[in-house]
């Protein structure tokens, strides 16, 4: 039970003996620590994660998917007013997280690596499917357009707050663009759930897993009725 | 010059004295039933908070207290742990997709594959947590001051209320409705008397309201009567 109106003032000394003044080192060595701690700034979080295996029935189509150096390296840096610098790290849950879902998603998945991509430019990837030799019916590029957080000191409120804000591109064999659409992920840690000392990187790293999990579960629902996909999907043959 | 004897044994007495010690609590219970529920057999109860909203989230702690209460005793519930549900039936229970009302949970387990995933793990009945414990009042404060040889003292007087209010909502997967509702308040006041020695009086207003829900949750469940 935490016990927020208790207070510690009047921290006296009545003697100069060597007692006194080993005891009053060692209460300022305690009113330091705490006073440390209640200072902590930032956080840096590493999100190493994936998701479970949705339960979608798989689109008959051979999907190549494309993860380009940026979304595989995507690393958030961002300094807080008043609260320091706060680091988290993405790059390393885009690929198993992707692979988990597109996997549920498409019949058969074909994995593409190279270049970061460049607005519409499909060069890196027609690179790598070229040298790969596989056989796909689409490409689909996920990239990180944008990334946000908040802290209860931000909001006033309870939760650490993320964003992850997509561009999904569904690219055509020959480099032509099919489809562009956002997919935005939001996850939030209650920061009753932790406790008081150490909590942000905890906190933030759960946060960023929910946010994770969203945009999985968004991907896997409305993929095939977003504009453009849809008609593309309808004209395989396969209704959204 | 004032000079203060350190007496261990009194001050452990005291603070084992204080553990004892307990603030009132007045709970409050009701329960609501829609529809007769049938024996649980081999089959099992997920506890799950409700997670959309963005104040006033249900405690991880209370979901586990209550999912533990649920599973202890002689007349205990085969239940299954929320993030072993959720990710079982990924990505259909996540924070905004999860079914808010009946119809919705209707639809979804109408689906082939989530049907059948929720029968292959043998969950029978989805409780559904909403609620909170929250400080409603506080006043008072303690100060501590350290004496030569190292005799602490504290003086004063803190006093806080603490409300608990929640309510579950039960559904019945198999036969997809809304077999009933029961909620559970608590209302505690604490306080810590300070006079050298700080004495605690904690009212365990979350643990007392985790502990009636659970009971009307296995009660509920287990009176198969309508």
């Amino acid at each position: 039970m935490p016990v927020s109106g208790f207070s510690v003032a009047g921290l006296a000394v009545l003697s100069g003996s060597r007692v006194g003044r080993a005891l009053y080192g060692a209460a300022a060595g305690a009113v330091l620590l705490v006073a440390m701690l209640g200072c902590a700034r930032g956080a840096s979080v590493t999100v190493n994660t994936t998701v479970p295996s949705p339960l979608v029935n798989p689109i008959p189509v051979k999907m190549g998917v494309y993860f380009d150096d940026a979304l595989t390296a995507y690393v958030h840096v961002e300094e807080v007013p008043d609260h320091g610098e706060y680091r988290i790290d993405l790059g390393a849950s885009q690929v198993p997280v992707f692979e988990r879902v597109f996997d549920a998603m498409f019949q058969d998945v074909t994995r593409l690596k190279g270049k970061a991509l460049e607005n519409e430019n499909a060069a890196p990837f027609l690179d790598a499917l070229q040298s790969s030799g596989a056989n796909v019916d689409a490409v689909l590029a996920p990239t990180i357009e944008e990334m946000q957080f908040a802290i209860p000191a931000q909001t006033k409120g309870d939760f650490y707050e993320v964003w992850i804000k997509y561009r999904m591109k569904l690219f055509a064999t020959d480099g032509t663009l099919i489809a562009d659409w956002d997919l935005l992920g939001y996850g939030k840690a209650n920061s009753d759930n932790y406790g008081s000392v150490g909590t942000q990187d905890d906190a933030l790293g759960d946060a960023t897993i929910w946010a994770l999990r969203d945009a999985a579960a968004f991907l896997s629902f409305y993929f095939p009725t977003v504009d453009g996909v849809r008609e593309w999907l309808e004209g395989r043959g396969v209704g959204a | 010059m004032s000079r203060c004897r350190f007496h261990p044994p009194l001050l452990a007495g005291a603070l084992l004295l204080a553990t004892a010690l307990a603030g009132c609590v007045q709970p409050t219970i009701d329960q609501v039933r829609f529809a007769r529920t049938g024996p649980l057999g081999d089959q099992s109860v997920v506890i799950l908070s409700r997670k959309h909203k963005t104040q006033g989230e249900t405690e991880n702690d209370f979901i586990s207290c209550v999912s533990d209460s649920v599973a202890a005793g002689d007349d205990s519930l085969s239940v299954l742990a929320e993030r072993q549900f959720v990710d079982s039936v990924f990505p259909w229970f996540e924070p905004r997709t999860a079914p808010l009302t009946m119809d919705k949970l209707g639809e979804v387990i109408a689906e082939p594959l989530v049907g059948n995933r929720i029968r292959d793990i043998g969950v029978r009945y989805l409780v559904w947590i909403e609620g909170t414990t929250e400080r409603t009042d506080q006043a008072g404060t303690v100060q501590c001051t350290v004496f030569t040889g190292g005799m602490p003292a504290c003086f004063g007087f803190l006093s806080w209320e603490d409300a608990s209010n929640y309510e579950a909502s039960i559904w019945d997967v198999t036969e997809g409705i809304a077999v009933g509702k029961v909620t559970s308040e608590a209302v505690g006041t604490s306080f810590i008397p300070a006079v050298v020695v700080p004495i605690p009086f904690i009212a365990r207003v979350q643990p007392e309201a985790c502990t009636n829900l659970s009971d009307q949750i296995k009660s509920f469940l287990g009176d198969s009567e309508a």
